[in-house]
């Protein structure tokens, strides 16, 4: 999307967002709905989108950034017209999630977090989406498609590839790169590896499947008495005297 | 057993999303009489003694966490909370497609209880089709000036706001729901203050679960003896149950809180043929499992507690012995290490670090000691942090992990003999 037609598409919403904004008490609460709106016109949230809304909701492009990032149906690069999200929670799983992620994999030729070369499909694993009963179940474009079967599955991928389905595309004004996460596991795969991580799935995880030095020291970490002092569960802070006693008696004990 | 039929009336049968349809069934005619009749301090009263307590998932007795709101700090807030993410559970969404007017009359009715004049509903941003149907309804409703200014003539005014999330379980937090809410990041807050104090906008805010609001409807209707009367002697009336997994019907049921696991499990079409029980997860992905000696203790609040798990949101996933353990485990600590807001070292760094050491388990990878600290990591991160959510690795992981230790250490075993 070319500046001239971001700012047009800004013009054309603006009212709708006076609107929005003037249902709240506080401006700010109108951020999401926003990022919705943008990301309905654009196919995903835009600098341009995040330095507009920052302006208008008086706040700085980077808070409005922070708060984007925080949430996964919104997104920061462009992704496929096809937003494929097929749920791995565990009422799925337990009906062959399993088998039919790896049908889609096997089929789009991409992974969880990619889009395919051609710009049509983006791929996700997703938490449970609440349709345990009509297991096991995704979302196409936000659209609930249940009782999935690599059946049912092809015809879908078909249709889509035909422009013969149900369900309408998302806006793409850009093109989409291999992926719209924030770190690109695939790009990281691509030979940015230390030589000492080969054998490990992804740098961010310093021991890989294999090594225990992350819960050894997480273990050591918790079992050293100092940090056992001040437990505030959401239950036990019922009283909030009653948890400041415990913690300073504990504290006293520990010698505090 | 009969199923009993309350906020689940109509649906599947009647087109309840027609505002038409909804008021020829009664609808709207508590609201009606609420506001012209009775004063917020009787539908206070009703709720209280009625004895409804929140379906959300703590359970908290509604009429009592109204009461919380300060007299002297105004405006309030009420906050209806439909981000439905937790593992397992579908009423809310349920509930809110097929039966919007009904959520719509609860929190009226639940607005007007707090006798506050601006309420928010907050929907799960994956629930797009369920916001479309809610903000449709809620503009026949809006055209029908059943709320607004000068409401049935009255001097009460409300204005309703519909919010979608955008993907966040966390979200579903009382804290971080307003914090999003606020347009923040969904972070929860450190407690207390607690909501009804200082909520939205710093201002006291009430917030509760879809369920728990439309119950005030049938409440209102027929009287909160009606509705203490059923149940067990801390867990009244009626309940929607999410029930999944291997049960030959999953779906919705509306049980008498009480109800024996095992009629549950009937209700859901019993378990495939030729299968047996290994255990039930009665609250959803938050709660520990119970097992096949439990089939006969009744479904109630502080049975729940009492098997060692708790009743939750009411997502209740059956395991038969298809089951691999290992995985269910794997999967659910993941789904926490996922969803985790990061704030609190326990949760962030003990749930990713939980995730990675039952994937290697998952794979036949396991370390000698990894079962031991499994269990001793999970048991130390719980009770440190600002939300349940931290809270809520452990009981699952811990009641399989105890239940079935062959399942766990067999994926070392082999490992180390390989
Ligand atoms: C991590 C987490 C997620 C939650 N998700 C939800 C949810 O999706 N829906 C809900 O009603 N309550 C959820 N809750 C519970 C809320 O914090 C709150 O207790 C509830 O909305 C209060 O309503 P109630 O009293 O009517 O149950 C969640 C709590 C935690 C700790
Ligand atoms: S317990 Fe976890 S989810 Fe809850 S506030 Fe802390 S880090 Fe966030
Ligand atoms: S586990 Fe897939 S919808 Fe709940």
């Amino acid at each position: 999307m070319s500046d001239k037609d971001f700012a047009a598409l800004l013009e054309r919403l603006r009212p709708e967002f006076a609107e929005l904004i003037a249902q709240y008490e506080h401006k700010r609460s109108a951020l999401l709905p926003m990022m919705h709106a943008f990301q309905q016109h654009q196919g995903y949230v835009s600098l341009d989108a995040m330095s507009a809304a920052a302006e208008m909701l008086e706040m700085t492009p980077a808070e409005v950034e922070g708060v984007v990032s925080f949430y996964t149906l919104l997104y920061r690069r462009p992704v496929g017209k096809y937003m494929l999200q097929v749920c791995r929670g565990l009422a799925c799983t337990i009906n062959g999630a399993e088998d039919i992620m790896a049908y889609f994999r096997e089929k789009l030729g991409v992974g969880h977090l990619q889009t395919t070369p051609d710009g049509t499909f983006s791929y996700e694993e997703v938490e449970c989406l609440a349709a345990c009963d009509r297991a096991t179940c995704m979302q196409v474009n936000l659209e609930f498609i249940y009782d999935l079967t690599p059946q049912k599955i092809d015809e879908m991928l078909d249709a889509i590839r035909a422009g013969t389905y149900a369900v309408a595309p998302m806006a793409q004004t850009r093109e989409p790169g291999p992926t719209w996460a924030t770190v690109p596991d695939s790009e990281i795969a691509k030979g940015r590896k230390s030589p000492g991580a080969v054998a490990v799935e992804s740098p961010n995880n310093p021991g890989g499947l294999g090594d225990a030095s992350g819960t050894i020291m997480l273990d050591h970490l918790i079992t050293r008495d100092v940090y056992l002092f001040g437990r505030t569960t959401e239950r036990a802070v019922v009283d909030s005297r009653a948890v400041v006693e415990t913690i300073d008696e504990r504290a006293d004990r520990a010698g505090h | 057993m009969p199923v009993t039929k309350i906020l689940t009336a109509g649906i599947g049968e009647a087109n309840l999303r027609d505002i038409g349809v909804y008021r020829e069934r009664g609808g709207y005619t508590q609201w009606e009489r609420a506001v012209r009749e009775l004063r917020p301090s009787d539908v206070l009263d009703l709720a209280e003694k009625s004895g409804l307590r929140g379906r959300g998932g703590a359970g908290f007795p509604t009429g009592k966490k109204w009461s919380f709101l300060p007299s002297d700090k105004h405006p309030r807030y009420l906050v209806c909370n439909c981000d439905e993410a937790e593992p397992g559970t579908f009423k809310d969404h349920m509930l809110l497609e097929e039966a919007p007017h009904l959520v719509l009359e609860g929190m009226l009715l639940g607005a007007y209880g707090i006798a506050c004049h601006h309420a928010f509903i907050y929907i799960r941003g994956e629930f797009k089709r369920g916001y479309e149907i809610f903000s449709a309804a809620l503009e026949e409703a809006r055209r029908a000036g059943l709320f607004g200014r000068n409401i049935f003539g009255t001097d009460y005014d409300l204005e309703i706001t519909v919010q979608r999330g955008a993907g966040a379980y966390i979200c579903g937090e009382e804290t971080g729901l307003i914090n999003s809410l606020e347009g923040k990041r969904g972070e929860p807050r450190l407690k207390p203050p607690f909501p009804a104090v200082e909520g939205l906008y710093g201002m006291p805010t009430v917030v509760n679960n879809v369920e728990t609001l439309a119950y005030l409807v049938p409440i209102l209707e027929r009287g909160a003896e009606w509705f203490s009367s059923v149940g067990t002697e801390r867990s009244k009336g009626y309940k929607v149950v999410s029930v999944s997994g291997h049960v030959r019907d999953p779906g919705n049921y509306e049980v008498p809180l009480g109800t024996s696991v095992r009629e549950i499990i009937e209700l859901a079409g019993g378990l495939r043929p030729g299968r047996t029980l290994r255990a039930v997860q009665p609250g959803g992905g938050s709660s520990a499992c119970i097992f096949e000696e439990h089939l006969d203790w009744p479904y109630d609040y502080e049975s729940m507690t009492k098997a060692g798990s708790m009743l939750g949101s009411g997502a209740f996933v059956v395991f038969d012995d298809t089951t691999d353990f290992v995985n269910a485990a794997y999967n659910l600590v993941r789904f926490f290490a996922h969803e985790s807001c990061g704030q609190c070292t326990p949760c962030r760094e003990g749930g990713s670090w939980m995730e990675r050491v039952l994937e290697r388990l998952v794979h036949h990878r396991g370390i000698p000691g990894d079962y031991e600290m499994l269990l001793r990591v999970s048991g130390s991160i719980t009770g440190l942090n600002l939300c349940a959510l931290g809270d809520s690795i452990e009981p699952f992981l811990k009641s399989v992990m105890v239940r079935f230790p062959d399942a766990f250490r067999s994926r070392i075993a082999e490992a180390v003999a390989r």
